[in-house]
């Protein structure tokens, strides 16, 4: 019988997801990147599409948020894959939208010019069944994923618009757009990167081995010498874990004394962010909570090891995203584009 | 003839805001307008937009504040747009009154959803300051309590008229413990603060507001603190103004509008509102969801062009 046997082998792909997902939080299995992730997830979206049961496009939302709310909770930190799955549900609205005929921008945001002119009650339970609603969703995904596989490439084709010669280019740990961005650049130009090495994973050595094998002059500092050497620095360009709705960033610790140190020299301060890390989330008044991992090395002594850091708006410069360059302000409206606020909290 | 017109007009105006204090000016004043509406004998679709302009002014001049006015400028352009669509009179006025009895209903449901997005920004333990008496900032704190929060309150006096003190009333009621402070304490107190919430009596173009005086006061104080200052406002507060700075708001949203009616020399009076800029707000917390300063424009582009 097909039926169940496609069933347990979707709900064991799913299984293996979320464990991978555990396993590589905290630290055990092998470090992914957050393209890789995004990649994973969509591809696991669109099998479950293909393979789950589901009658109407409202069966199929209810099933990918109930996935989807597994996935975040194997993972809270791994904000990509959220990201992935409110643009599913997004993709999924819109193509029910089109079969039903109605107009794309009928169904968006709450508006004032909505509030005034709609006629009744929204009838949005997604009930109706569309035989070809589902061919439609798998097309819209693999573009999706085709998107995704482009990113790193459109980001580093803009390197030669902002990197000039003999400039000197500051950057943290590391990212693998940040350095795609980078060897981009160096086939035309030449110029001198310093690279902090970001304590204590000391990623920024990887990424400055990296960038020296392309043949980039790089100078390895100590987070320390950050302020140090920032007069000396023409921009500073960033990868980043997450951008948040107001434009902030949650990226790697020690990002946050880059900025000011930016922002103290009137140093712009360039972040190199694909799309599928635009998140709904405001960044609240947690107090880190989310952001450590503990280590205890003594009985008496508490090492708190924070993963990540927040960096507000107004430090920003320019986000480059593989749709162009944005300035921080206007990332509410790439928001808007990407996710239905009904889908902001999964 | 004018005469009764107009004082049926008011009466009814002040009846709503009787029967229920808790109802928004601005929802008071499209209310009005809407029961106006059913009642007008005017035979054009143009002639009913020259007796709804008559309408708003008259209840511009009863109750001056910007919140009127915006409510009588969205209830206009509501009109505009469902006369664009029907050209027959009776089957629009028919249209008319069943959307605006729609759009009275999630108008009315607009705090309710701010209070449902707002509150999550209050930790436990959170210290919160707040200016003069909002029903949008009550209705927030309210859910916060609700959600089983602790959380401090200081409010500011709020002079001339004191409001502070009703604020302080109101929030004792739900057990928060509440500080009243003099606005010229406001400094003082923001060491102690952990973020600013205030209402907004209109919210302009720019992302920035109008709010009672000393809100600008308060705004670039918890921007040298370094403190998070948070907006909470109904989207039909969204008003097509742009002022530069403080003295681009217009008088008659300055002062009362018996101040207006009655005294001379304004200069000599003391305005009620003030502006505060977008670059001093954080975030907005509106019923259209949590915008940055940025996002208010775009939203007034849609309703207005």
């Amino acid at each position: 019988m097909p039926g169940p046997d496609k069933e347990t082998d979707l709900t064991e792909r799913i299984e293996a997801f979320l464990f991978d997902l555990n396993r590589g939080g905290s630290g055990a299995g092998p470090l992914r990147g957050s393209a890789e992730t995004a990649r994973e997830t969509t591809a696991l979206l669109r099998r479950i599409t293909a393979q789950a049961r589901w009658s109407s496009a409202g069966d199929l939302m209810e099933i990918i948020r109930n996935e989807g709310r597994r996935m975040t909770a194997a993972q809270p930190s791994e904000t990509t894959v959220g990201n992935m799955i409110r643009r599913v549900l997004k993709i999924i609205r819109e193509e029910y939208a089109r079969s039903r005929g109605s107009s794309e921008e009928a169904d968006q945001q709450e508006s004032l010019h909505k509030l005034l002119t709609s006629g009744g009650v929204s009838d949005e339970n997604f009930r109706q069944p569309f035989a070809a609603l589902k061919p439609n969703v798998i097309e819209a995904i693999n573009e999706l994923l085709t998107e995704l596989e482009g990113t790193t490439d459109n980001i580093a084709m803009q390197a030669l618009e902002h990197i000039h010669s003999n400039e000197v280019i500051m950057t943290i740990g590391r990212s693998r757009t940040v350095e795609a961005f980078l060897k981009d650049a160096a086939r035309k130009r030449k110029f001198h990167v310093i690279v902090a090495e970001c304590a204590p994973f000391c990623q920024g050595h990887e990424m400055a081995t990296s960038l020296s094998k392309a043949g980039i002059e790089t100078t390895v500092i100590t987070d320390a010498a950050i302020f140090a050497v920032m007069s000396r620095v023409n921009k500073v360009i960033i990868g980043t874990q997450t951008v948040l709705a107001n434009g902030g960033l949650r990226a790697v610790n020690g990002t946050h004394t880059l900025a000011l140190a930016a922002k103290h020299h009137s140093t712009p301060l360039i972040v190199c962010a694909p799309m599928f890390k635009l998140s709904p989330q405001v960044r609240r008044l947690s107090f880190l909570s989310d952001f450590y991992r503990y280590c205890e090395i003594l009985s008496k002594v508490n090492v708190h090891c924070p993963v990540f850091d927040y960096v507000p708006p107004e430090l920003i410069t320019l986000f480059i995203s593989n749709i162009g360059g944005h300035a921080p302000s206007y990332i509410y409206r790439l928001m808007s584009e990407l996710y239905h606020p009904e889908d902001h909290e999964l | 003839m004018m005469e009764p017109k107009y004082q049926n007009l008011v009466e009814y105006f002040r009846a709503q805001m009787r029967k229920d204090p808790d109802m928004a000016s601005a929802v008071a004043a499209i209310r009005t307008l809407l029961e106006f509406l059913k009642r007008d004998k005017g035979e054009t679709i143009l002639g009913l937009r020259e007796s709804l302009k008559w309408a708003t002014d008259c209840l511009t001049g009863e109750d001056s504040s910007v919140a009127v006015s915006s409510g009588g400028e969205l209830f206009l352009r509501f009109i505009s747009l469902t006369s664009l669509e029907h050209q027959d009179l009776s089957r629009c006025k028919k249209v008319m009154e069943e959307r605006g009895e729609l759009f009275l209903e999630k108008i009315s449901m607009s705090r309710t959803k701010v209070a449902k997005l707002c509150h999550t920004f209050i930790k436990d333990g959170a210290k919160i300051l707040t200016h003069s008496y909002s029903r949008v900032v009550l209705r927030v704190l309210e859910k916060a309590a609700a959600e089983k929060k602790r959380f401090s309150v200081y409010v500011t006096e709020s002079q001339p008229d004191s409001a502070g003190r009703q604020m302080a009333e109101a929030l004792r009621k739900l057990n928060v413990p509440v500080t009243v402070v003099l606005d010229a304490a406001v400094g003082y107190v923001l060491e102690k603060v952990d973020l600013v919430i205030v209402g907004a009596e209109g919210v302009v173009e720019s992302g920035g507001i109008i709010n009672k005086i000393g809100t600008y006061q308060m705004a670039v104080c918890s921007k040298a603190h370094n403190k998070p200052f948070y907006v909470v406002a109904e989207s039909f507060k969204f008003v097509r103004l742009y002022p530069l700075n403080q003295q681009d708001v217009p008088d008659k949203f300055k002062y009362k509008a018996d101040t207006l009616k009655t005294v001379q020399n304004l200069s000599e009076e003391h305005p009620m509102i003030d502006y505060t800029p977008p670059s001093l707000i954080t975030l907005l917390f509106t019923d259209l969801g949590v915008l940055t300063p940025s996002a208010v424009s775009d939203e007034l582009i849609k309703l207005y062009l």
